[in-house]
């Protein structure tokens, strides 16, 4: 069932359309990552179902119930980490997530347990040490402290990772994947290895509209075009295999309308990367023939597995 | 009204650690001790400085401390409050401090309300103790009767800043400077200081409240001439505050 969904958004400012018509459903229990390049209305769409900003027009719906402009989103079971979270200098963490909590409306007698229990799961020290001073990477650890607190259904994680040095980035993923299967995550981002690593669910958002989205094995097997790398024994080898194998794909009858096969592209000086869209063996079949024939042979013949970068680049086409 | 009360302990733990009830307590005391004095040592210090010329004062009285405290607080003080919460809104909301706290269920009322409380609270005591120190000094120095309803003066001065703590929260809600609330407590003192000039208009002049204390401290005159500015002041304050909670509601964050 979805947790989130969102039918026939549309949202402009000023005139200006960044939604147009996005349909979107994010299941329960999933970890969904949202993905599309800056401006792609990543943020917009979030804060629309944070009930942070008014819809032009379509309905969102969090667990069964409508968003409605100004409503609180932790009453619908809403954490928000924003993309550079924002705290109040001269306060401590522990202060801050008090405040936090006091909102929420968790019964101030359980509140310092959870918030000393918070603070060691995002791993920041509980000291009176004041938030100024603190480094993105311990905001941003603060930031997913204060979105858990209440211990929401659903949480909201915008660009999470983008401001982060690599070390940061992995504990913060990791940090996120620990929580599968207990709260369920909208996470946008442009970093594809990020939302590869941890997301089952992938949406991608292109000109303000949903190009597809769905379980990310199934989306990878069914739209991002598979690939086979032949390699040779040496560069002279591979180029003339090249230019055969561009000669092969060239004489290919095309299918009117239909875009033409891409040609083997070189990858490295040895290795030829082959498109299959068809399956491996269609494509290899004609391939490996006009080789053979020129007395071409490849030594290595290896499936690649297409990535969310490849699927990324074909709907985003 | 819950969640107004958690604001505005966040408001003053961070106001108090920045050092701001510290500012304003130090220059309205400053204020206190400054207006008996100058005073008292005014008709000295013309002395001193106009040497050889023949300068004949009146001797100093309690009307000339309370004048001075009245243009201090008037001049000064308000004006201190204009820019302290200048931008308290704006950088909220700009700096994205909100969000998190809006997502939580904070409504945008409780900001404007918390801030407000606040910054009132802070101006009445300020505004008492200062009062109570100049009260101490003037009858120390001055052993006069010409001031007899002292707290008089107080009442009128008291509102005028609560608008003018509204008129510098709209400021703020409505725009994006830090500088937006002193600039609209700027802007209306220009309008209202224009209106002064229209005489049938101005015991409906929420300045009014402000420019003449004296004739109710000593007794030739009473509040109930400006009952009209009393009853507009409450109405701009009250206006103010519920444009400034409309215009954040309206504020994206």
């Amino acid at each position: 069932m979805a947790l989130v969904e969102l039918q026939h958004v549309s949202k402009a400012f000023k005139d200006q359309p960044v939604l147009t018509d996005l349909s979107l459903a994010v299941p329960e229990g999933s970890i969904y990552g949202f993905v599309g390049e800056n401006g792609a209305g990543k943020t917009t769409t979030m804060k629309l179902i944070l009930g942070l900003l008014q819809r032009d027009a379509g309905t969102i719906t969090v667990a069964g119930r409508p968003v409605v402009y100004g409503g609180a989103a932790v009453a619908a079971g809403i954490g928000y980490l924003p993309d550079v979270p924002e705290f109040y200098d001269e306060l401590t963490p522990s202060e801050y997530l008090s405040l936090c909590g006091r909102l929420t409306g968790i019964d101030g007698r359980e509140l310092p347990q959870r918030i000393a229990a918070m603070l060691k799961t995002v791993g920041l020290p509980q000291n009176r040490r004041r938030i100024r001073g603190f480094s993105r990477g311990m905001k941003q650890r603060l930031g997913v402290a204060q979105a858990l607190l209440a211990r929401p259904r659903l949480l909201i994680a915008d660009e999470p990772t983008s401001a982060l040095d690599p070390t940061g980035r992995r504990e913060f993923l990791d940090l996120l994947a620990s929580l599968r299967g207990e709260t369920t995550i909208l996470l946008s981002s442009h970093i594809l290895g990020d939302v590869e690593r941890i997301c089952d669910h992938v949406g991608i958002l292109h000109g303000g509209r949903l190009q597809a989205q769905g379980p990310l094995k199934a989306l990878l097997a069914a739209h991002a075009q598979a690939k086979v790398a032949l390699g040779f024994a040496d560069a002279a080898t591979t180029q003339q295999a090249a230019a055969v194998l561009h000669v092969a794909a060239a004489a290919k009858p095309v299918a009117a309308g239909a875009a033409p096969q891409p040609d083997a592209t070189a990858v490295t000086a040895t290795t030829l990367l082959l498109p299959a869209a068809q399956g491996l063996t269609q494509a290899l079949q004609p391939a490996l023939a006009a080789l053979l024939a020129q007395g071409l042979v490849p030594v290595r013949v290896s499936p690649v597995q297409p990535s969310l970068e490849d699927l990324f680049m074909e709907v985003t086409r | 009204m819950k969640a107004t009360w958690f604001f505005l302990r966040k408001e003053g733990l961070v106001h108090w650690r920045r050092g701001r009830f510290l500012l304003i307590g130090l220059v309205f005391l400053l204020f206190a001790l400054e207006s008996p004095l100058v005073a008292r040592l005014t008709p000295q210090l013309l002395k001193s400085m106009g040497n050889g010329i023949q300068i004949t004062l009146p001797a100093p009285t309690s009307v000339d401390s309370w004048t001075q405290f009245y243009k201090n607080i008037d001049q000064l003080g308000i004006f201190l409050f204009a820019i302290v919460w200048s931008g308290s809104i704006a950088a909220e909301v700009k700096s994205g401090t909100l969000v998190n706290l809006v997502t939580k269920g904070l409504p945008r009322y409780a900001v404007v309300l918390a801030k407000f409380a606040l910054a009132a609270a802070t101006w009445l005591l300020a505004l008492l103790g200062s009062f109570l120190v100049t009260w101490a000094y003037t009858t120390y120095y001055f052993k006069d009767a010409l001031t007899p309803h002292v707290w008089q003066g107080l009442w009128p001065l008291a509102l005028y800043g609560l608008m003018v703590i509204a008129i510098t929260l709209l400021g703020s809600a409505a725009t994006q400077s830090s500088f937006a609330g002193f600039i609209a407590v700027a802007a209306s003192v220009v309008v209202m200081g224009l209106g002064d000039m229209w005489r049938p208009l101005r015991r409906f002049n929420p300045l009014s409240l402000t420019t003449n204390a004296l004739p109710w401290v000593r007794g030739t005159k009473t509040l109930t001439s400006v009952a009209p500015a009393f009853a507009l002041t409450v109405l701009i304050t009250g206006g103010c505050l519920a444009l400034a909670i409309v215009a954040l509601n309206r504020r994206r964050l």
